[in-house]
């Protein structure tokens, strides 16, 4: 609305609204006309038209959930919006895109995504804190600064991972000099002293896409519940809870804990 | 004149007149400056004790001179606001400054308020003249007409002007309860002719939880 200095702000009404396209960098314009969007609670901030938000466990959206909402672990941090009208979305203020997805995967940090078209399938990523949107559709996804598109080979900073496309999953990085000399042991043991914060990356092969965003402010994760408690299932047994990404990483040997990801290891 | 310089910066140029400014909120200014407190933004003993008993307080400075001054907040987005005779509703918190002929007051919004967070009153700005209004990200205005009633969320809500009528909405059902909410569960529906100023981002209210 700043971009017209002098002639005021730029008055919105449903006329004038986009359909399916952002109004400015931190807000979405979803027009709905008798069909459903699947959206992260609390992220509508205002709508013309008549509407109705519904929780997933909504009987009447049993069949449309069937089809594109595989994640139970989520299902209580999304509703279902459905009816007609133009809904307005933005997430504390971040920069917010729309992606399309052709016969597509992609996956992304839980708390980045906040409405997909139901003909998308959300999935759990096996990554924790992750998911998966698969098929063909609108998602809409906010992210801190605008989004950097990569191509693999590439190791990126976790901050600033915001999801991948058509990419095997990400492996740990650690820096060499991490775990050499004296230095480094006594680092990995304690976890503190002459780090840069940056020895530890996620690594990137194959073919693919990735998505950073220009800032290492994480949104808030999202509670993504827990994984469940099987073996082979990375993240299993983890508290209930937000966590970062890196929660299912193996330990290494001498990390204290939670303490050394504080110190930015 | 107020003019915006970039997003956050306000930028006023004085010939002689006065606005009305958030206290602490000038940046910097050019040319001859007067600042004075004014308690109760100009509204005499009785905004004074209003203010205070509704919890509206606002504190604001007149800034009177010949130059120009600049106003900034936290940088927070700055936007402008035209007012022809009509009434502009704004949280105290979000206003950051007014032309100094604008008559400023206080109003029992009721549960809206409540639903805010922002406590039960509101702060009113009438008159002719420009004011100058504050978000978290740009707002996007939005314009209500009869057949085009709004509907928005009470976190997002940051100010609105015209002759509109607000009701509010509660989708608290018993899903609520079993954790099914639609995470809706409260929103402000404006009906009537008139703006509605909105932000992309949510302040923490009772709804955002349910």
């Amino acid at each position: 609305m700043t971009a017209y200095p002098g002639t005021g702000p730029v008055i919105h009404d449903p006329m004038t609204l986009p359909s399916d396209d952002n109004i400015n960098n931190y807000t979405f314009c979803v027009e709905l006309k008798g069909s459903e969007w699947f959206l992260q609670k609390g992220k509508m901030i205002a709508y013309y038209g008549s509407m109705e938000f519904n929780g997933i466990g909504h009987g009447r959206l049993d069949r449309l959930v069937r089809t594109s909402f595989h994640s139970p672990l989520h299902a209580s941090d999304w509703v279902v919006a459905s009816g007609s009208g133009k809904m307005l979305l933005a997430d504390r203020a971040f920069d917010v895109n729309s992606y399309d997805l052709e016969e597509g995967n992609l996956t992304i940090r839980s708390g980045n995504l906040l409405a997909f078209q139901p003909s998308l399938a959300l999935k759990q990523s096996i990554v924790p804190g992750f998911l998966t949107l698969i098929g063909t559709g609108k998602f809409v996804a906010a992210s801190n600064g605008p989004v950097v598109f990569m191509e693999p080979p590439i190791r990126v900073d976790p901050q600033a991972l915001v999801g991948w496309a058509d990419c095997p999953s990400p492996c740990h990085h650690y820096d060499h000099g991490y775990m050499t000399g004296l230095m480094g042991g006594l680092r990995a043991l304690t976890g503190v002293g002459g780090t840069s914060g940056e020895e530890h990356q996620f690594e990137f092969v194959g073919a693919g896409t990735v998505l950073l965003q220009s800032s290492e402010t994480l949104m808030a994760e999202q509670a993504t519940g827990a994984t469940p408690h099987e073996p082979g299932v990375p993240g299993g047994g983890g508290v209930p809870g937000g966590h970062g990404p890196q929660s299912g990483s193996p330990r290494l040997p001498g990390q204290l804990g939670d303490l050394q990801r504080r110190f930015g290891l | 004149m107020f003019r915006l310089q970039g997003s956050k910066v306000l930028a006023v140029d004085m010939t002689g007149d006065a606005v009305k400014a958030k206290n602490g909120s000038m940046v910097a200014y050019d040319g001859q400056m007067d600042f004075k407190k004014t308690s109760g933004g100009g509204e005499g003993i009785r905004g004074m004790v209003t203010r205070r008993l509704t919890g509206e307080q606002m504190t604001l400075m007149e800034v009177k001179g010949h130059g120009t001054c600049w106003f900034a907040d936290r940088a927070s987005e700055i936007n402008l606001v035209q007012l022809q005779g009509d009434k502009l509703y704004v949280e105290s918190s979000n206003l950051l400054a007014t032309d100094g002929g604008l008559r400023t007051g206080t109003e029992f919004t009721g549960m809206r308020g409540a639903s805010q967070g922002n406590g039960l009153f509101t702060t009113t700005i009438e008159g002719h003249g420009q004011a100058a209004i504050m978000s978290d990200g740009p707002a996007v205005v939005l314009r209500v007409s009869s057949q085009y009633p709004l509907t928005v969320d009470p976190g997002a809500y940051v100010a609105h002007q015209g002759n509109l009528r607000q009701s509010f909405q509660s989708g608290v059902t018993f899903r609520t309860f079993m954790g099914e909410g639609g995470g809706e569960a409260f929103q402000i529906r404006f009906e009537g002719d008139g703006l509605v100023y909105v932000q992309p981002s949510e302040r923490n209210t009772i709804g955002g939880e349910v």
